[in-house]
């Protein structure tokens, strides 16, 4: 069971156990209610993440430990104000009905309480959770969630999952994966870890050079562009069963990106012109997107599959372009900045994130509307910022900079603040791509 | 045979002097079969590199003497193909640069096809920014980096 558990998908079988074999009291109504009364963009939601309760040696470790792993993950989300609770939060006279003292939890400026208990069933651990409108004294959620002692970092994700979706509407950051590059062999070889950096494995050990690793839609496959054979070649391979197709009649392979889970399109110059290519996820060439000289890479799409952004040097310099595949138009995206690159589509559609190679020598990432309006700088004055990707929420993006000399990953928000490191590994680190669980 | 048995009686009567001179003052050592002469090693005088502007794949005046001396050794060495390494200095993105060497080498390759080179003795790979030669971070070591690189098989 624990080595089930364990591995890719460990987060999300957790949480599917969770939803089909506990009760649930989830009140999605109440949930809407609670986010059409907050008002867009007032800030951070103040919570009071409560201690929890636990009686017994065990339960009480374990206990302490889902409370680091729930704060810290909330924590890393960057969507609450941790409050501390107040010590009369709970009157517990009654040791059977503790009572929430819903006043102290105001007069501190709570809006969300949340407070559980840990108990045990031979070896499986159960956390009650409750979550309520402080203001109304509403129950926004009642939901238990149980899992063994290597599940605990998946359980307690479940409830900051099922917290943030009930209060914000959106899918959260929990349960997501980011893959990327690290030299730290010795080798560029390619890496996972969780959301917030936590548990890193390394995916690839081909001692050769690989680049852009690109989860598909829903985890189960990765690109990538690998140069065992001698040449940048694109291989996908599956997570679970570990079969990997190369696609070998190219030349030169570059740079996938995902249409949906069954497609990813990458360059591949077998015909002499670097063309972009849709390839299904065996391996076997679909059809050709691209017809031109000039250089066409970095394929990202719009969440509904019908549109791709790509780099183009067909006007020079490269800069970004949309084309609607359906019609094959094109048109120009990018007209500020003379060397445009790296887009990457966000999860809701509406916005593209690239990078910019200024004169000074800086790279910096921005964001722009799909329709070329609404241009956001997101860095500036810190180095070489490349290769941003976004949270599966849309709320943060992970990128890699030099600014403190090694290229290492960091995550910030959408207005560039919260700019934060994101992982402590030796060597350098490149190239991240968020999964999106879409 | 007949002619072999002076050859074999010139090589035998000195080996087993030297044998015996051996074996007076230290272990008998058996020297080897002398070996097969090694082929020759593949000297590569004249593939060289030729070097590019920046962010440019089309070729420089001063690439076309380099790229005929590299077209004449290809001439030569009917033994070796060829494979032409596009390579790009470390500014810019990784993506942009590993199709950049490829449009570098591709420019050589086609010029040196041109001059009579049969295709299929080469091959283009692109290493874009991945293997530069030079280290530094100054023009001086980006120039040198921006080039296609000639290797012999």
């Amino acid at each position: 069971m624990i080595q089930f558990f364990r591995g890719f998908v460990s987060g999300i079988f957790a949480m599917l156990f969770c939803l089909v074999f506990s009760p649930l009291y989830l009140s999605a109504a109440e949930g809407q209610e609670y986010i059409a009364i907050r008002k867009e963009g007032t800030g951070n939601i103040a919570l009071v993440l409560d201690k929890l309760d636990a009686k017994g040696r065990k339960e009480t470790r374990f206990a302490e430990i889902l409370d680091a792993t729930m704060h810290d993950g909330l924590d890393f989300t960057r969507l609450f104000s941790l409050i501390s609770p107040p010590l009369n939060v709970k009157d517990n006279t009654d040791r059977k009905n503790v009572v929430i003292n819903f006043p102290a939890l105001t007069s501190v400026g709570a809006e969300v309480y949340a407070g559980g208990v840990v108990t045990m069933k031979s070896d499986m651990i159960i956390l009650d959770m409750k979550v309520y409108e402080a203001a109304g004294s509403k129950l926004l959620l009642n939901k238990t969630y149980t899992g063994t002692e290597a599940d605990l970092r998946s359980v307690g994700h479940a409830f900051c999952a099922d917290l943030v979706e009930l209060l914000t509407g959106k899918k959260s950051v929990f349960g997501s994966k980011i893959v990327f590059i690290s030299n730290k062999t010795g080798f560029k070889e390619i890496y996972e870890c969780d959301f917030d950096g936590y548990g890193v494995e390394q995916l690839t050990n081909s001692k050769s050079i690989s680049m852009n690793p690109t989860l598909s839609p829903d985890g189960k496959n990765l690109a990538y562009i690998d140069f065992t054979s001698g040449r940048p070649t694109l291989y996908i391979r599956s997570l679970n069963g570990g079969r990997i197709a190369a696609v070998g009649k190219s030349s030169v392979s570059i740079d996938p990106g995902w249409r949906n889970n069954n497609e990813v399109a990458a360059t591949l110059s077998f015909d002499g012109n670097q063309e972009i290519y849709l390839v299904n996820s065996d391996g076997t060439l679909s059809r050709r997107v691209t017809n031109g000289k000039s250089i066409d890479i970095s394929p990202t799409f719009s969440p509904d599959g019908s549109k791709m952004a790509f780099v183009s040097s067909r006007n020079g310099l490269p800069q970004i372009f949309i084309q609607d595949l359906a019609s094959g138009q094109v048109k120009r995206l990018t007209f500020s900045g003379r060397y445009n690159t790296q887009p990457s589509w966000s999860p809701a559609g509406d916005k593209i994130v690239y990078t910019t190679w200024e004169k000074g020598g800086e790279i910096n990432i921005f964001t722009i509307n799909a329709d070329g309006s609404g241009l956001v700088q997101l860095t500036q004055r810190s180095g070489e910022n490349k290769s941003p990707s976004w949270s599966p929420d849309g709320e943060m993006i992970v990128f890699s900079s030099n600014r403190l000399g090694k290229e290492k990953l960091y995550v910030m928000n959408l207005k560039g603040g919260n700019e934060r490191l994101l992982l402590q590994v030796d060597g350098e680190q490149t190239q991240p791509s968020w999964s999106l669980f879409r | 045979m007949k002619t072999m048995k002076p050859l074999l009686r010139s090589l035998f009567i000195p080996t087993m002097l030297l044998l015996g001179a051996c074996g007076c003052c230290e272990e008998v050592v058996v020297p080897p079969p002398p070996p097969p002469p090694p082929a020759a090693p593949v000297v590569l005088p004249g593939l060289g590199d030729v070097f590019y502007d920046f962010d440019r794949s089309e070729l420089r005046a001063d690439a076309v003497g380099q790229l005929k001396t590299n077209a004449d050794w290809i001439a030569a060495n009917t033994a070796n193909n060829v494979t032409i390494e596009g390579h790009c200095d470390e500014r810019g993105t990784s993506e942009y640069n590993l199709a950049l060497g490829e449009r570098r080498a591709n420019s050589a390759r086609d010029y040196i096809v041109n001059l009579g080179v049969a295709p299929a003795r080469l091959k283009t790979v692109s290493f874009g920014e991945e293997k530069p030669f030079a280290l530094g971070h100054t023009e001086e070591a980006w120039a040198q980096n921006r080039r296609a690189h000639f290797v012999a098989e």
